[in-house]
């Protein structure tokens, strides 16, 4: 009888099989803990991400030599064993079914057809040359990304204007952090984002201003998080965000009012002789003329502009008083603006004047966007010559020519258009070819209709790209398929201006090649291949960018190559050699040295100019716009390929208004109402929250129709578009 | 336009272009494309199997010591550093090798204040490992399991047969259906991990550590759930008992609401359970209203009654049975049904309706073949079956209750399905007798249709406009102010489902009110085609209006959850 009970027990009331078996956890190797049985690894390696600037390191899990799936590195000195969750789905957007296969031709109108890559380089040299030959050489251009690697951004510099002999090239990366590059310049004689992350954890008081970490860098607040000395955090910012919600100070500043408010808090610093004197008479230059400055700037004066009380105001002024080591960060926020250089600097100002730089938990720090946005800022060869030189300048060009062993007279003598020069000269017939390559203007570039006419104005589009349904690949005459993030080698460098390797793990699909190697191809074709021949492995063109920064205050000929980088958890430039340049964390000018010629930091600064579309009666509300969300990212074209990353956000667009708004309105939660600018229109779901001030929406900037309606206004000096406030109007549907 | 610099050299020979072949260096970068880079040069050597490198920095989220007796594991969140990033949801689909679509973490969103004082707070949330968990309580195989040392909620995957009712259960949406599997598969606090001393993937990778493992006293538990101290507009925790601390140093305002607390979505229809209940109630309604009918009929007619009704009656009820186990995702494993009796309502109801058919059929066997020897049973057989069918429904009824769900409720529940069971009763034995009176001209089947067909008309048509307006009431709930559960199912059948509810209230009325009016009225045409083409409208007005009713009690259903995101 107990037999059969046996025997029937199991039946009735089983504990193990197949799909017990299935999420089975093994001890893990390699010191990765328990993991699914059935993904054990049977190697690791190490890499960097290739979403954001943070540039946490990824340890990829390998399998018969190909990745098999990833976590945090523990040991990286950047995530300390933890990645968001963009991160920790990194592999899984590059098997997506809209991967680009194979190099397709688009002639005269109907379906793009596959063709060959060596049809493919024949097309792109025959077209851009025809157009050349007929407009001239500076009538066709490029637009990159923040997103290769540091050796594919001078690959691609060099070739086109070295190679094809253009002029007029840019990066998304103006998108980002343009302003950032100019306010440094300025400011340190140098474009060079002081800190170390290990200053978020030194810090006795945090500002932070237009940035909104908790989503926008996880990890980096990961170590805000990690911070011992219960610092204070102060938030400006128009919104309540995740990150205001942690500060001990929110200022809900206007849209736009944060210079005027950082003037007036300067003035406050000086009336009460809360400042380092004897810093800024060593280090800077120009203060006296600033203190003049900003007289006007008086409580009054900044509540009526700002909306921030003289109470608020004091309280700001008295936090970065009473700071030991105070830090200020600033991300899109400031940058994404009519003046944005400007306000970057007032920031910097704050920092000099208090002798908040240099020392450990300080700084006017800029956090940046993109993976290799830095990589860009250095050898895009867009915005500087290769390796932060200059173009107008002959010994630099002499450098550069030869370390490439090539003809000095090829290299440029002044700086090609920027990015909305490039567009206007689109639309004004000078530009007849672009080239975009990994990034996606169709949605992301400012007044999204317009972008879209004028790339398609166009002789000739040719997009580079991972998939062919991005809203810029469906408009191309030639896509060129590319290998993604882990289909390919080379470095990034982060934000902390840390060089970081990425490895090629999983095979491209199709004919996709790594951007390294389209380039190679195309500048072969192109006849210029001679010029090349030492451009064979993105390693060895590590090489070269070594020789290139050397004696630039972003000198990093002293890495020896991506082994070394890899063993030291990633290298910080400067890094000229083990001595003069030790340790894993290391912040700027901790000897007060700026790199202008006279070794000082410059103030610089400027009266606000007012919104360039403020609010009115017919168009009452200014939106904002920003990151929806830590699983999203940009236009989304990776990250809408994850079906985890897709249940992390909302769907459909969505516009979050406040309480009191709603109700004027008559809109209720979840309403579909219809959101108007000047340019364009869209529809989007009502979020109704106190988060948003009154007047005041937000929409994320991750879906394809918000750009339909920002304004495009730049700032004049780092020619960056304002993302963050145009004047829209609220219609509710019938 | 100025230019500052000349044409590079290579321009100028443009017709003449010096390439060499080109294909050798294409099919070169192709055939180096697919070499990835060598692993032997940086892959790490193999450790030595000590504590992973992680534990440094998750130690101390993990308790010192295991759960003692009369305590447990539990979740602890610290609201004050979850940011919001989703980087547990992530992880844990991950390390748990789940899925592509399969997460068993969420975070949702808080939201209120004032301008002045705006609140945004996001909460991450898996299960609860309650101390009294609906899951448990619910399954009618066994497959969840509260570990006896650590208190973890498991679920045994290889028990589960499907039937979802789990899902039905857990006031937190937790445990989640795998259709291709056909199975539910649930969070168990990576309960390998912390038997090895590691933390759970949510815990080791949320890079604010705002996720740690605690041991909880339950009678500390219980006191928290009974206190309400559990999150603002979460589920009442006093229906399972949830174990998971949710801490703050902020006091939230009174008007904290999830973000998606104003969107109303339908909910699963469970298209097989629709038919089932509804097939279910036809079959026992059609027993007890021919029973009831009997008292009613003279002597002489009851035999030829009997005979007439009851294998329609029995084969409705069969029907019902088959669909039921369509709604199984492995039906093969439906006896296991039988382990959960003592606690699982779907247990019951299994059992009393497999009891039901078994009576059924012998009665129906004895009312077809009039063997003598069974003669002295049929009576207490028919009471039997109609007491069992009656205890079958009470069961069903009892299914939905066990959710506690507002809009399931006992009185709503039993009023509904109580109704649908006289309703399609009085449909059933209309049905039966028209039909019969209609095609067959025996003297003895017309005097029964002159007798019952008035009585059972007249029924269906009482109990149908009870049903209706008792349903039509429902729509009072647009007019609350607050977004209640019952003003959620409203607001679902109202809108997105309007359809739905339209056709219901169209077939309702149709079927049950002036389909039988008509025929009381206007009596019998019988015989002919348009009569009987009256009679299949009848009766399918009927049967769809009930299978549509019963699509909206689960589709407009508003289900518990815990705050999510922006919809």
């Amino acid at each position: 009888m107990t037999r059969v009970l046996d025997n029937l027990l199991p039946v009735l009331h089983t504990k193990d099989g197949p799909f017990t078996r299935e999420l089975l956890q093994e001890p893990g190797k390699f010191g990765l803990g328990m993991l699914p049985a059935k993904s054990e690894p049977q190697a690791t390696t190490q890499s960097v991400c290739g979403y954001c600037s943070t540039g946490c390191g990824l340890t990829l899990h390998l399998r018969n030599g190909e990745a098999s799936g990833l976590t945090p590195t523990t040991d990286y000195p950047v995530n300390l064993g933890m990645a968001c969750p963009k991160g920790w789905e990194a592999l899984r957007v590059l098997q997506a079914e809209d991967r680009a296969t194979s190099p397709l031709l688009r002639d005269g109108g109907r379906q793009p057809r596959e063709i060959s890559w060596d049809e493919a380089a024949n097309t792109f040299v025959k077209r851009m040359r025809a157009i050349q030959q007929r407009h001239g050489p500076d009538s066709v251009a490029f637009i990159s990304t923040g997103q290769m690697t540091t050796e594919e951004m001078a690959f691609l510099g060099a070739f086109a204007k070295f190679g094809m002999g253009t002029r007029h090239g840019d990066g998304n990366t103006r998108q980002c952090m343009a302003t950032s590059v100019v306010a440094y310049k300025q400011a340190f004689g140098f474009d060079a984002p002081p800190y170390t992350y290990a200053d978020f954890e030194e810090s006795d008081v945090l500002v932070f201003i237009g940035s909104n970490p908790c989503l926008a860098h996880p990890i980096m607040w990961e170590r805000v998080m990690r911070n011992p000395h219960d610092p204070k955090i102060v938030v400006i910012d128009p919104r309540m965000t995740e990150t205001a919600m942690r500060a001990d100070l929110h200022v809900a500043v206007r849209p736009k009012g944060d210079q005027v408010l950082l003037y007036g808090v300067a003035r406050l610093l000086i009336e009460n002789g809360w400042i380092n004197q004897d810093f800024i008479e060593a280090h800077t230059h120009g203060f006296q003329k600033f203190v003049d400055f900003v007289q006007p700037y008086s409580l009054e004066h900044v509540e009526q502009e700002t909306g921030i009380t003289a109470h608020a105001v004091r309280r700001l002024a008295e936090t970065i008083h009473q700071g030991e080591r105070v830090s200020f960060w600033w991300t899109m926020g400031v940058n994404q603006s009519h003046q944005g250089v400007r306000t970057a600097q007032a920031i910097i100002n704050l920092a000099l004047m208090t002798g908040n730089i240099g020392r450990p938990g300080t700084g006017a720090n800029s956090i940046t966007g993109q993976c290799n946005a830095m990589g860009s800022r250095l050898f895009s060869n867009t915005t500087n010559l290769l390796g932060g030189h200059d173009f107008a300048n002959s010994e630099h060009r002499r450098k550069v020519a030869s370390i490439l062993e090539m003809d000095e007279a090829l290299i440029p003598r002044e700086l090609g258009w920027p990015y909305h020069r490039i567009m206007e000269g689109i639309l004004r017939g000078e530009i007849r070819g672009l080239w975009v390559i990994c990034t996606n203007p169709a949605h992301s570039w400012i007044n999204q209709h317009f972008a879209q006419d004028v790339l398609g104005r166009l002789d000739f589009l040719v997009v580079q790209d991972m998939y062919t349904t991005t809203e810029t690949a469906r408009m191309a005459d030639l896509l060129l398929p590319a290998a993604g993030w882990g289909e390919k080698d080379g470095t990034f460098i982060n934000s902390e201006r840390r060089i970081g390797v990425i490895k090629k793990v999983t095979r491209a699909p199709g004919q996709a090649l790594a951007d390294f190697a389209i380039f190679r191809l195309l500048a072969h074709h192109w006849g210029c291949g001679d010029l090349f021949r030492r451009w064979t492995s993105p390693e060895n063109v590590f090489q070269l960018l070594k020789e290139l920064s050397r004696d630039q205050p972003c000198d990093f000929s002293g890495i020896a190559d991506y082994g070394a980088i890899e063993a030291a958890g990633g290298i910080q430039w400067p890094y000229r050699d083990a001595e003069q340049d030790a340790g894993t964390e290391r912040h700027l000018f901790s000897d007060g040295r700026f790199f202008h010629q006279d070794g000082k930091a410059r103030f610089l600064f400027e009266e606000p100019r007012p919104l360039p579309e403020p609010a009115s009666e017919e168009w009452p509300f200014t939106l904002l716009t920003g990151r929806g969300s830590a699983s999203q990212w940009h236009t989304q074209t990776r990250t809408a390929k994850s079906d985890v990353l897709r249940k992390l956000y909302p769907e459909d667009p969505y516009v979050e208004v406040n309480p009191s708004d709603a109700r004027e309105l008559g809109i209720l939660p979840g309403d579909l109402i219809t959101v108007r600018s000047q340019r364009g229109v869209l529809e989007a779901k009502v979020h109704v929250a106190s988060t948003m001030q009154p007047g005041q929406v937000f929409m994320p900037m991750h879906y394809d129709v918000t750009n339909r309606l920002t304004h495009p206004t730049f700032d004049p000096y780092s020619s960056q578009p304002a993302y963050k406030a145009c004047a829209v109007r609220l219609e509710p549907h019938a | 336009m100025s230019r500052a610099i000349e044409l590079p050299i290579i321009l100028r020979d443009v017709a003449e272009p010096s390439n060499p072949p080109a294909d050798s260096l294409s099919d070169e970068l192709l055939r180096e494309q697919r070499q990835l880079t060598a692993v032997e040069e940086f892959a790490r050597a193999e450790s030595s199997g000590e504590m992973p490198a992680q534990a440094k920095y998750y130690r101390s989220l993990l308790p010192a010591a295991p759960p003692g007796p009369g305590q447990q594991y539990a979740f602890d969140v610290d609201l004050d550093r979850c940011s919001g990033c989703k980087a547990c949801v992530t992880a844990c689909h991950t390390l748990n090798g789940l899925d592509e679509h399969e997460t068993w973490r969420d975070v949702g969103l808080l939201v209120g204040g004032t301008t002045s004082l705006p609140v945004l707070q996001h909460v991450t949330t898996a299960c609860h490992h309650c101390v009294e968990p609906g899951c448990l309580e619910a399954c009618p195989v066994n497959a969840y399991e509260k570990d006896q040392l650590t208190g973890i909620v498991k679920h045994l995957d290889d028990q589960c047969f499907g039937c979802q009712y789990c899902t039905l259960a857990c006031p937190y949406d937790v445990p989640k259906y795998h259709a291709k599997k056909g199975i539910v598969r649930k969070c168990d606090m990576c309960s390998s991990r912390l038997a090895a001393g590691e933390a759970p993937a949510c815990v080791q990778a949320c890079p604010h550590e705002a996720i740690r493992i605690q041991v909880v006293d339950v009678e500390q538990a219980v006191e928290a759930a009974e206190a309400d101290n559990f999150l603002p507009a979460a589920p009442d925790p006093q229906i399972t008992l949830p174990t998971t601390t949710y801490r703050t140093r902020r006091v939230f305002p009174r008007n904290t609401l999830p973000a998606d607390y104003y969107s109303v979505n339908p909910q699963h229809p469970h298209w097989p359970l629709v038919l089932m209940l509804v097939l279910t109630q036809l079959s026992v309604g059609a027993f007890l209203v021919a029973l009831a009918l009997e008292y009613a009929l003279s002597v002489d007619l009851r035999d030829t009654w009997r005979a007439m009704h009851a294998p329609f009656a029995l084969g409705c009820g069969l029907l019902a049975l088959a669909a039921s186990t369509l709604h199984l995702g492995r039906p093969h494993l439906a006896y296991r049904a039988i382990l959960g009796i003592r606690h699982s309502w779907l247990s019951r109801e299994i059992v009393a309706f497999g009891l039901f058919a078994a009576l059924a059929t012998t009665y129906c066997a004895a009312v077809s073949f009039p063997i003598d020897a069974i003669q002295p049973f049929r009576g207490p057989l028919a009471w039997s079956v109609a007491v069992v069918g009656v205890v079958a429904v009470f069961c069903s009824v009892m299914i939905y209750v066990a959710t506690w769900r507002e809009c399931w409720n006992f009185p709503r529940t039993a009023l509904r399905f109580g109704l649908s069971m006289g309703l399609l009763g009085a449909t059933a034995s209309s049905f039966t007798l028209l039909l019969l009176s209609s095609v067959a001209s025996s003297a003895r089947i017309q005097a029964l249709a002159a007798e019952a067909v008035p009585l059972t008309l007249r029924l269906l048509a009482v109990l149908a406009a009870a049903k209706l307006l008792w349903e039509a009431s429902a729509f009072f709930h647009l007019s609350s102010r607050r977004m209640t559960a019952m003003k959620r199912s409203a607001l679902l059948m109202a809108h997105p489902l309007s359809h739905m509810a339209l056709a219901r209230f169209a077939l309702g009325l149709l079927g049950g009110i002036v389909l039988p009016l008509l025929v009381i009225i206007n009596g019998g045409h019988s015989g002919t085609v348009e009569w009987i083409v009256m009679l299949g409208m009848l009766a399918g007005a009927c049967v769809l209006g009930e299978i549509l009713e019963r699509y909206l009690f689960f589709a407009a259903a508003a289900a518990p959850r815990m705050p999510g995101g922006i919809r």
